[in-house]
Order: C-alpha cells, then sequence, then structure tokens
C-alpha cells in the first residue's frame, strides 16, 4: 500500500546512524549502548523544545518562533524559584512554566494574527519582553533549587537504563504525531501552511488557528524549559538561548518546509538527532570550540540547500 | 463639459502632431494548449482613428489586444506596422514603437508614488545618468491636470499610490500610458472603475489625441460608449472578427446580432424546471457589497439559476457575499431564516457550498493529498481524533461517484489533470451534501468530456432537490442548462430572462448594457 520513498526525515534519520558509526571511526570509544542512550537523551531536550517550533513554521507565513529560548529560559527560571527544590511542589513548576508559555504564545498569536505584525518581528521582540520581566522577577538574582525528583524522573536512567526524558520525548511524539494527522486542528494547519485563501474558502478559521499554534509553541517551549530544569540543575539567563537556532535548524533538517504546508515532527524528531550527532562528533574530534561552530554552521547551510531543492516542487 | 481644453501639455508634446502611424492585425492566431482564444484576429487602425473592439465574453478582444501590446506572442498571422511586419516579443518592445496599453487590471506599484510609477523605466534624466526628479514632479503635474477637476486635491505627484482609490488609480494608470506620448493608445476596460466625470474627461481627451493625430483603440462592455468615441467597431465572435461598421452608419441591434453565432444553436440540455412551486431555499433582497448594488432575487430547491453578463459585473461578488467571503449588507433569507454569514464556516453550518472558479488560488492545496483536499471542510465530524476509516471511506465514495481517475488518495492533487482537479473541489463540496450550492465559473479550464460529465452531474443535483447559483463565463452554458439566467452589468441585475426571452441575443444585449424589450 505505501510506497517505500526516500523522504528527508528518513534521510536525516539514515543520516544520523551514518553520523553515529563514523563516529567510531574518529574516536573507536563514541559507538556503544551508552553513548548512543546519551545522545537521544540530549536530542530529546532540543526535539521537545523544537515541537512547537515545528507547528509555528507549518503554519506558513513565514511563521517562525524566536520567542521561544526566552520561554525556555523562563520555564526553567520558574520552576527553579517556586519550587525552591521542594519535591512537592513540582506541579507547581510545571503548572507555572506552561502557563507562562501559554500567556507568552497567545500574545504572539494576537500580535501576529489580528495586528499582523510579522512574526520575526514579533517573536524577536517578545524576546526582549520575556527577558527583560525575568530581570524584572528575579532581579538579577538566581534564587531556587532544583528539586531532586525532577533530575531522578528526567536525567537520570529509569528503567532499563533508559532516562526518563527519552519517555517523555517519546510521548510528545506520539501526542504530535496525532495532534498533526487524526485532528481537525492538524489538518487546518497544513491547509493554512500552504494556501490562507484555500483554507479560508474552504471555512477555516486562519486566523483562530495562528493564535492557538502560537500559544501551543509557547506551551511547549515554557514545558521545555520544566523538563530542561531537570537536566541542567541550574539556571541562567541565557539557558535556552542555545536551543533556539537548534530548534529551526531541527525542523528544516527533518525536511518540514520553511514556507509551511508540508513537513511532520518525526522529521523534527531526526532532525534533532542529526544536529546533537554532529555536535558531539565535533567535540569528540577534538575540535577547538571556534572550529566546532564553524564546521557546525556549514554543515547546516549544506542540509538547508540540498532540502530547499524541493521547494521548486510546490510550482 | 464646461472646462477648458486641457492644452498645458509637458513640453515634450510641444503641440507639434504625432508621427502618423497604421497598423493592421491579419489573421493573428493564438492558441492556448489545445485551446484556442484566436482564430483569426483581424484590425486596421490608423493615425487619428478610435476604433472600438467589441465581443462577447471569450471572443478573442483581450487576446488581440494583448499581441498587439506584445504581452501576448501569437502563433500565426501577421502584424503590420507602419506596413511593415513586426512582432513584438514583450510590452516594452511595443511602447518603444509608440504603442501604450491601460489595462483595468491595475499595473501599479502601491508603495511607489504617482510620479515614480509614472516614469518608471523612463525617467527623466539629467546628464543622461540621474533621475530628474523636478522634472518628472512638473511632467507629472502637467499629466494629472489633464484630469483637473474630477480628481480630489490629495492626487498629488507625490502621493503613494496605496492612499489612492480605485478611480484614481486607473487616472493613474491613463496618465502613464500617455506620459511616453505614444502613437497608439489601447484603452481595454479603462472606464470600469472610472466615475462619471472622469469618463466625460477621458472622452474628450480621446477627441484631443485624435486631432494630435493618435489612433485609439477602446474595449468596454458598456455599448453606449462606443457610440460616444469610437469612429469604427471591428466584431470578433469566437476568436474570429466578423466584421467592422462605422459607427455612423449603424446601430446597437446591428453590432450586438454580429456579436452573436447567427445559425449555430447549443445543443439543448436544459435542466426541466418543475421547480418554481418549489420551497423557496433563497431569497436575497438589496445585497449590496464588493461590486454588488441592490441585488434582488429568489432561488428555489432544485432550481439552477444562472448568472450571466460579462465577466467581473458582480456575479462573483455575489457568491463571496453568500458564502460570507465578502462583508455585505441587505437581507438574506436562507430557508426562511434571515442569516448575515460573515465567515464561510458560518455557511457552512447552513449547508451552503461554495465552488471557486480559480483552482489554483482559490480551491485547492496542491501539494497535500486527493484524501486531505476533498475532507479539508469537512474533518470536524470525524469526531476529535479523527475516525481515519470512516473519513477515507466517504472520500472514494465520493471520487468514484465523479468518475475520478487517480492512483491513489494519497497522491498530491498536483498530480491530477485539470479536470480531475476540478472534480477534488466539487466533491470536497458535495461530501458536505450541501442543500445550497453557488458555483463560480466551475468548468473554466476543463476539458469537454469533463464538461459533459458536469453537467449531468447539475441534473442529478436538482433533481435531488439542491438549489444551484450558476455563474459561468461560458453563455452557451447558461443557455443551454438553465432555465433562468439574471444578467448582471456593473454590479447590478441588468434583466432576468426565462423561457421565450431566454436567447443568445437578449444575453449578448443584456451582458453590453442595451435597453432590450422583453415581457
Amino acid at each position: 500500500m505505501t510506497r517505500f520513498t526516500l523522504t528527508p526525515p528518513l534521510i536525516a534519520l539514515i543520516l544520523a546512524v551514518i553520523l553515529f558509526f563514523a563516529g567510531g571511526l574518529i574516536n573507536p570509544d563514541f559507538v556503544n549502548p551508552a553513548q548512543a542512550t546519551n545522545i537521544v537523551r540530549l536530542a530529546a531536550f532540543l526535539g521537545i523544545i523544537a515541537a512547537g517550533q515545528t507547528l509555528v513554521i507549518l503554519s506558513g507565513g513565514e511563521g517562525i518562533d524566536l520567542s521561544i529560548g526566552a520561554v525556555v529560559t523562563m520555564g526553567a527560571i520558574l520552576t527553579f524559584r517556586l519550587t525552591g527544590g521542594d519535591n512537592s511542589l513540582i506541579w507547581v513548576g510545571l503548572l507555572a512554566s506552561c502557563g507562562a508559555g501559554v500567556v507568552i504564545g497567545l500574545i504572539n498569536g494576537i500580535g501576529i494574527a489580528l495586528l499582523r505584525i510579522p512574526p520575526l518581528v514579533m517573536t524577536l521582540g517578545m524576546t526582549g519582553v520575556v527577558q527583560g520581566t525575568i530581570l524584572v522577577l528575579t532581579q538579577g538574582e538566581m534564587i531556587g533549587a532544583t528539586p531532586p525528583l525532577m533530575r531522578q524522573l528526567i536525567a537520570e536512567p529509569l528503567i532499563l537504563g533508559i532516562p526518563g526524558v527519552i519517555f517523555i520525548w517519546a510521548m510528545v511524539g506520539i501526542g504530535m504525531w496525532v495532534l498533526l494527522e487524526r485532528t481537525t486542528y492538524g489538518k487546518q494547519l497544513f491547509a493554512i501552511g500552504v494556501n490562507r485563501t484555500v483554507a479560508r474558502f474552504s471555512g477555516v478559521r486562519v486566523q483562530w488557528i495562528v493564535v492557538l499554534t502560537y500559544i501551543l509553541s509557547g506551551l511547549l517551549a515554557g514545558f521545555g524549559g520544566f523538563i530542561l530544569l531537570g537536566f541542567a540543575q541550574t539556571v541562567f539567563l541565557q539557558l535556552g538561548n542555545n536551543y533556539l537556532f537548534p530548534s529551526i535548524a531541527a525542523v528544516v533538517v527533518g525536511g518540514t518546509l520553511l514556507s509551511g504546508g508540508k513537513g511532520s515532527y518525526w522529521g523534527t524528531m531526526s532532525g534533532a538527532l542529526v544536529l546533537t550527532l554532529i555536535d558531539s562528533l565535533l567535540r569528540a574530534a577534538g575540535l577547538e570550540q571556534a572550529y566546532q561552530l564553524i564546521v557546525f554552521g556549514v554543515i547546516l547551510l549544506a542540509l538547508i540547500v540540498v532540502y530547499g531543492r524541493q521547494r521548486s516542487l510546490r510550482q | 463639459m464646461g472646462s477648458s481644453p486641457p492644452n498645458r501639455l509637458p513640453d515634450s508634446w510641444a503641440a507639434c502632431k504625432t508621427m502618423a502611424l497604421t497598423l493592421s492585425a491579419r489573421s493573428l492566431v493564438k492558441r492556448y494548449g489545445g485551446v484556442i482564444a484566436l482564430r483569426d484576429g483581424s484590425l486596421e487602425i490608423q493615425s487619428g482613428e478610435v476604433v472600438a473592439l467589441v465581443g462577447a465574453n471569450g471572443s478573442g478582444k483581450s487576446t488581440l489586444s494583448k499581441i498587439i501590446t506584445g504581452a501576448v506572442v501569437p502563433n500565426g498571422g501577421h502584424l503590420l506596422l507602419d506596413g511593415t511586419p513586426i512582432q513584438f516579443p514583450n510590452p516594452q518592445a511595443a511602447r518603444k514603437r509608440g504603442i501604450a496599453v491601460v489595462y483595468q487590471e491595475l499595473s501599479l506599484i502601491p508603495d511607489m508614488t504617482v510620479a515614480e510609477n509614472i516614469w518608471l523605466s523612463h525617467e527623466p534624466l539629467r546628464f543622461g545618468i540621474a533621475v530628474n526628479r523636478g522634472a518628472m514632479r512638473d511632467r507629472t503635474q502637467a499629466l494629472l491636470d489633464l484630469f483637473a477637476g474630477t480628481i480630489s486635491p490629495k492626487l498629488q505627484p507625490d502621493t503613494p499610490v496605496t492612499a489612492l482609490p480605485p478611480d484614481e488609480r486607473q487616472v493613474v494608470e491613463i496618465v502613464k500610458a500617455i506620459s511616453s506620448d505614444p502613437r497608439l493608445i489601447i484603452l481595454d476596460e479603462a472606464t470600469a472603475s472610472l466615475d462619471t466625470n472622469q469618463v466625460n474627461r477621458l472622452f474628450e481627451l480621446v477627441k484631443t489625441w485624435k486631432e494630435a493625430g493618435k489612433a485609439v483603440i477602446i474595449i468596454t462592455h458598456r455599448m453606449e460608449e462606443i457610440f460616444r468615441v469610437a469612429d469604427k467597431a471591428t466584431v470578433l465572435r469566437s476568436g474570429e472578427s466578423v466584421g467592422t461598421v462605422t459607427i455612423a452608419n449603424t446601430d446597437e441591434k446591428t453590432i450586438v446580432g454580429m456579436m452573436i453565432e447567427g445559425a449555430v444553436t447549443p445543443e439543448q440540455i436544459r435542466i426541466p424546471t418543475t421547480a418554481l412551486e418549489s420551497h423557496v431555499r433563497l431569497d436575497v433582497k438589496r445585497l449590496n457589497g464588493g461590486r454588488l448594488r441592490n441585488v434582488s432575487f429568489t432561488l428555489h430547491d432544485g432550481e439552477l439559476l444562472g448568472l450571466g453578463g460579462l465577466q467581473g459585473q458582480g456575479q462573483v461578488d455575489l457568491l463571496l457575499a453568500l458564502f460570507g467571503l465578502i462583508p455585505h449588507s441587505g437581507e438574506v433569507i436562507l430557508n426562511g431564516k434571515s442569516v448575515h454569514f460573515r465567515h464561510p464556516a458560518d455557511a457552512m453550518k447552513q449547508q451552503v457550498a461554495y465552488v471557486p472558479g480559480d483552482r489554483g488560488t482559490e480551491g485547492l492545496l496542491f501539494i497535500r493529498s486527493i484524501f486531505e483536499n476533498m475532507q479539508l471542510p469537512s474533518w470536524r465530524k470525524y469526531g476529535i481524533v479523527h475516525r481515519r476509516h470512516a473519513a477515507r471511506k466517504d472520500a472514494l465514495a465520493s471520487a468514484a461517484d465523479l468518475q475520478m481517475v487517480y492512483a491513489s488518495l494519497d497522491d498530491p492533487v498536483s498530480s491530477l489533470s485539470g479536470g480531475n482537479a476540478q472534480k477534488v473541489v466539487i466533491g470536497k463540496w458535495l461530501l458536505r451534501q450541501p442543500k445550497l450550492l453557488l458555483l463560480g465559473d466551475p468548468t473554466k479550464g476543463v476539458d469537454v468530456g469533463a464538461k459533459g460529465e458536469f453537467y449531468a452531474l447539475l441534473r442529478q443535483l436538482t433533481e435531488a432537490g439542491t438549489a444551484i447559483l450558476f455563474y459561468s463565463s461560458d453563455d452557451s452554458e447558461l443557455l443551454g442548462l438553465c432555465s433562468r439566467v439574471l444578467v448582471f452589468h456593473e454590479g447590478g441585475i441588468r434583466t432576468e430572462l426565462s423561457g421565450e426571452n431566454l436567447t443568445r441575443a437578449n444575453l449578448v444585449a443584456a451582458s453590453m448594457g442595451t435597453a432590450h424589450e422583453h415581457d
């Protein structure tokens, strides 16, 4: 029934496997189950954070969420501070980080869908607002602690030596698949990504879908910040920034069109694996930090150029 | 009138007469794939003449004018300019030889100023390189002064085009065309968005151009305008020039007679009208919005009501308003209830469906699958987490009903032929079993075989009691299928044709806005 075709997510996944074994050539210690688990664990954080970015990019209309990094930071700091290291207050942290994400996403969505501010400008501006808010709330002092249970549930081996975050990522993956492939929201999201006029002519309330998409993006980023705290154990103002650019790159490497309307979350998951592997490989190769960055950037550009060729199919 | 004749022409025009011109188009042919847009396009014009180009929808008049302006390259025939054969590869080449055109679809760049738009690509230069902004401004002012008194003071050389209303944009479009001091000016439906004073001024100008030795081709949907300004009329019918008449020696009736095919009558597949005693599905009273002006009519269950007239006279606006796509006022009574739809989703809840004419930009998501396209309006009914099998079964059944030819429902729509793609657009609405179906020129660009199937489908639907509002740019479809046709002209219903009165002659006459005798 389904014909076998080499889709971008599959290419990314194959690339991930090749990269993993290529790592063995550079450093024989690279290829072992513990290392594999570790890489998937690292990719899981990026993957969860990039889930919202996937939705935003799919929505088209030059959709992009640059506020993700700041929201991740916000989520982590809120959890850090509100729990104060108390296991019984984890749910407060979870609600606060997700709630903050929803509010920020709602404002982004209103600015973009109703006030027609370009997503790039709106979410970039929002980054500044969120960072400023963090400073106001914390007065620059990072008081608080990470509840020990979060570390155990997220970062440490949970079942069969597999860390909890990998299970969480798998659940996010299933949830995203259902959302995109089995709900009206998902189908309408693809539709507005391809052509908003056609979507409207088919009864889709385009602006509502756009607002909802930015809300989901904020929610997932806030949740990502919560999860990240369980791994990082500490917070600082730039905590989430390192995930912003990779979150976009993971989506694109996973084969989702930057112009929207076509793509998948499992592509983003593969993309997150590829990016994490490249990063780990470059570290294993013992390159200086500066060269790591350069090589990482060049590989990304190369991948995007290769995928960019698809876009001509749209015409 | 009363205004002084415009004599403050730019210096470069300096009262001197325009270089003489003769242009003749002989047996021009233009094919698009298998469709022949122009079979035998011929036209003669020379300096000091105003020739009207007339024809019904799809008669080839815009194709002919586009060949003359270099926008379309012909497949055959000859174009002679001043006696020598010529073919313009692009509009710039035609403009260099003194041919300028004013289109109804505006070609202005909204974010640039009036002056910048007018002088785009032929800016007055200082020392041959630098744009002389002062001269550009002055000359623009001189050009705009030609319309002084009919335009608002806001229309200045430095006004951005985006700040102008449609009629003043059209004025800018006109002065842009004459800014290059052309020998031949083509006015393609240029009066459609002008008000009466502006039209009067334009026609005064046409007379001065004529006296200055320019040639003018005018394409208009208003018969009255032809008799006001033209010296001759060249009539096109089904892509052929059928003759040229001198306006002084003819009347409207003769021209209309030339526009319609005399002997050939289309096969009558008219759908029987038992509908009029049935339930009133739709009652529209004084509907305004978009181009619509006080449109009122009723539509019964099981009726196929045609919307005719030349293109762009408000037929599509009516469908858009009824589907909640454009703001509108007036009363719409659907199934006995007063409704006001602000979004298609509202209309869909009341079992209204709209099949747009432009598949590419309004009907289909080309990179998505046939399945997703067909179910896009209907997903909600398959639950919060979709019952995928049910959705698929429904789509398969609909595709089979429509005799759609495809490999897999998961293939992208872009893999389908035009006729099959159109079936997806129709199928996605039939899945919702609409009670009121709005059709916006649904057979445009569809092959003959698929058209036949579509006509049969319309019959099935009306027999099942669906009320259909059917806009078609193909007059023979309206004549062949509908028992009642509303003819639109400039946003209003010019007349309603049915029974004996529903003839091609009456349809064409009403399309051109001429008075015609019926009842």
